[in-house]
């Protein structure tokens, strides 16, 4: 049970969770202000991830690199947007959908192999290096409390430490942005496009540049995840992009510390639902091999109730609802 | 008028796919081009692949053998065998199609009548598939949460009856319970779009968790293959064209003929003014429901006979090419879902021939861009303002 505790906060604050919750502060960009439906995040994610990961193997300096993973996710944007923003919401989520899943699958392509790695993607020590060179923690396993993680490798305090960082720069982005002329357009979008646009606001621009600077938010999320673990298309399908939906509105989309607390809320009753259906319910019922799709039925079921019955989420106001269409 | 309009719609696919057959040929021939120049140095990066990473290698030799054959194929006796390769994988594609419109017809039925994308509808085909392989397989089965194992191991037809069976079960009891309340407590379509997506995520866990993630065979039997001219086809696939054939004749000639199809129609075109004439709305919505997930099994347990597998994710995987399909023929237009589940179904298969099976679906959803960007209507759409 201590163990299972330990688990659970540790869960908490994972790089993992970091990358998540950026995803999710994209996703309220797009989502929480502007109304968007973005259903293609994880595209973004996996965009922003080839671009760092190439950029790095092909002997590019980290600066470059991070600029390369935010104009791919911007130009994926633009393309994206220029023939679905002008159409019903539901158009724009069936593209991002069909969009994501199609860099997925020119990503594994065979035809791409010496690019992308195919299925097997590119693995974390072809572009890791770089970044974990900048460490300046040692680079051994170093424990802080009951929590051990290496210093400097993949999952380690460095990512720890840069990722929350990033949670909150781009948190406080989006404060300022959100509360800033140009947030309150993008708010009005949401609640009433048609009067938005009698008052001669561009809203198919603006539209436009909240899907990109989503999406870039997205990219740097991608970048995160793969320095924790490695770029593969094949964990950045569809359930990727459902899972940052389902924390973005358990959080409350349209607030600002919704994507944070949403991220933390998800992946530590995740971790806490497997284990404690592990330690209670016998092996002949579920077993363990059946846990991880036990647990992510409940995910759906969770996301559903939540659309349902509270679709401000935890944090969220039930004035500033994002949904209308 | 009705007439006028097919006939107008069949140009447009004709266009549409004439658009997207050049697209792909001059795809192909920029790509070998640079496959040409690049093919030298590449071998000499893979033979490299091979020695220095062993896990590689079961991807590599594809790569080997596809610059092989294209260094030394002779143009002359790759003429008459890639036309036939041509014809084979049209043919194909046109069976593809079929299966794939019997869900698509359905998707498209519910967007019509409730305005709902329904994005569990791929999980509806898996539903079906795994239900029939459920009743059918002589493994041993259980049901989640219970200890007992037990063999059920009926015979194909009968199972896939029972399938079919269990899957409208399960369309009247989504409708009865989930969205029948959410229409009725004024839940937006955007919240219903989103409460399906949950759906999706959870029926895919679901059957992950119930049936497991292996690949899966419904039948056992090999299948007898027949040669018509250039063309080749297995018996069971021939049963399947002509059960998809009748399903999809049964449901137009519903729609057309019979008062409750017509009512469907109503609903589909204006629900408020359907109701006002006296149509009761969300009987029509319940049945359309049960219609259209019915159909969705049917198209899983053909599907897993025509790949002669099936998987928990197959559904899931064809979500993409519905939309693509109903989006291609009009959003809520039942035959527009028809003719675009059969153009995505070839374009899906001849594209094979050039761009490597890992990228078929792909070029559906490249298409579904386009659609939307030249006309977002679909082709039988009407033309009215959707943005």
């Amino acid at each position: 049970m201590g163990d299972l505790l330990i688990d659970v906060a540790r869960e908490a604050f994972t790089p993992t969770t970091a990358a998540f919750a950026l995803a999710a502060v994209g996703l309220n960009f797009h989502f929480g202000l502007t109304g968007l439906l973005n259903m293609g995040q994880a595209g973004f994610m996996l965009l922003g991830m080839y671009g760092y990961a190439i950029t790095v193997r092909e002997g590019g300096p980290i600066w470059l690199a991070i600029i390369v993973a935010l104009v791919v996710a911007m130009v994926f944007g633009v393309i994206l947007g220029w023939p679905t923003l002008k159409l019903r919401g539901d158009y724009l989520a069936i593209v991002t959908i069909a969009a994501a899943e199609m860099v997925r699958y020119l990503g594994r392509s065979q035809n791409f192999n010496s690019l992308t790695g195919a299925s097997t993607g590119i693995r974390g020590n072809e572009f890791k290096g770089s970044f974990e060179a900048l460490s300046p923690f040692p680079d051994r396993m170093v424990d802080v409390g009951p929590f051990a993680l290496h210093g400097t490798r993949s999952t380690s305090w460095w990512l720890v430490v840069v990722g929350w960082a990033l949670v909150a720069i781009f948190t406080l982005i989006f404060w300022r942005l959100s509360k800033s002329p140009w947030g309150r357009v993008l708010k009005g979008i949401r609640e009433d496009e048609d009067a938005v646009r009698s008052l001669g606001k561009n809203v198919y621009s603006y539209k436009m540049q909240a899907l990109v600077i989503g999406g870039a938010v997205g990219a740097v999320s991608g970048v995160i995840w793969a320095l924790g673990a490695s770029v593969q298309p094949d964990s950045m399908g569809r359930p990727t992009t459902f899972w940052v939906w389902t924390l973005l509105l358990l959080g409350g989309a349209a607030t600002i510390f919704g994507p944070v607390l949403g991220s933390i809320l998800f992946w530590c009753s995740l971790v806490l639902i497997k284990g404690l259906a592990a330690m209670w319910i016998p092996d002949t019922v579920l077993s363990q091999q059946q846990l991880q799709p036990f647990s992510l039925l409940l995910v759906g079921v969770t996301l559903m109730l939540l659309v349902i019955f509270r679709p401000q989420g935890v944090l969220g106001d039930k004035r500033e609802l994002a949904f209308n269409d | 008028m009705k007439r006028s309009l097919d006939t107008r719609a069949k140009a447009r696919a004709l266009v549409v796919f004439l658009v997207a057959a050049v697209a792909v040929t001059w795809l192909l021939t920029a790509q070998q081009a640079a496959a040409a120049t690049e093919s030298a140095d590449v071998g000499t990066v893979i033979a490299t692949d091979i020695t220095s990473q062993p896990m590689l290698t079961d991807a590599t030799p594809i790569t080997v053998g596809a610059v092989a054959s294209e260094v030394d194929t002779p143009e002359q006796t790759a003429v008459s065998s890639s036309q036939s390769r041509v014809l084979q994988n049209v043919f194909n594609g046109f069976v593809f199609g079929l299966l794939l419109a019997l869900a698509s017809v359905g998707l498209s039925l519910i967007y019509g009548t409730t305005g709902l994308s329904n994005f569990a509808h791929g999980e509806q085909v898996s539903l079906g598939a795994m239900l029939a392989y459920f009743f059918t397989t002589d493994q041993p089965v259980s049901i989640p949460l219970t200890p007992w194992e037990f063999v059920i191991g009926w015979p194909l037809w009968l199972a896939a009856l029972a399938a079919i069976a269990v899957a409208g079960g399960t369309g009247w009891v989504q409708d009865r319970f989930l969205w029948g309340k959410l229409r009725k407590r004024g839940v937006g379509m955007v919240q219903q779009m989103i409460v399906s997506i949950g759906l999706s995520l959870a029926l895919l866990n679901f059957l992950q968790w119930w049936i497991g993630p292996d690949r899966l065979r419904l039948s056992k039997a090999i299948e007898v293959k027949h040669q018509f001219g250039p063309i080749q086809v297995g018996d069971i696939t021939m049963m399947s064209i002509g059960i998809a054939s009748i399903a999809l004749v049964s449901v137009a000639l519903f729609l057309q003929k019979t008062r409750l199809g017509r009512a469907t129609r109503a609903v589909s075109d204006n629900p408020s003014l359907a109701a006002a004439s006296g149509i009761q709305v969300n009987s029509i919505i319940r049945l359309v429901w049960i219609m259209a997930v019915s159909l969705a099994a049917l198209g899983g347990i053909l599907l897993a006979l025509y790949d002669n597998g099936t998987k928990f994710d197959v559904g899931a995987k064809l979500l993409l090419l519905m939309f693509a399909a109903v989006t291609l023929g009009g959003l809520g237009q039942a035959y527009g879902a028809l003719l675009g589940s059969l153009v995505i179904g070839v374009v899906v298969e001849t594209s094979t021939l050039w761009l490597g099976p890992d990228l078929k679906y792909a070029t559906a959803l490249g298409i579904l861009i386009i659609v939307l960007l030249v006309r977002p209507q679909g082709l039988l759409g009407r033309v009215e303002r959707v943005g």
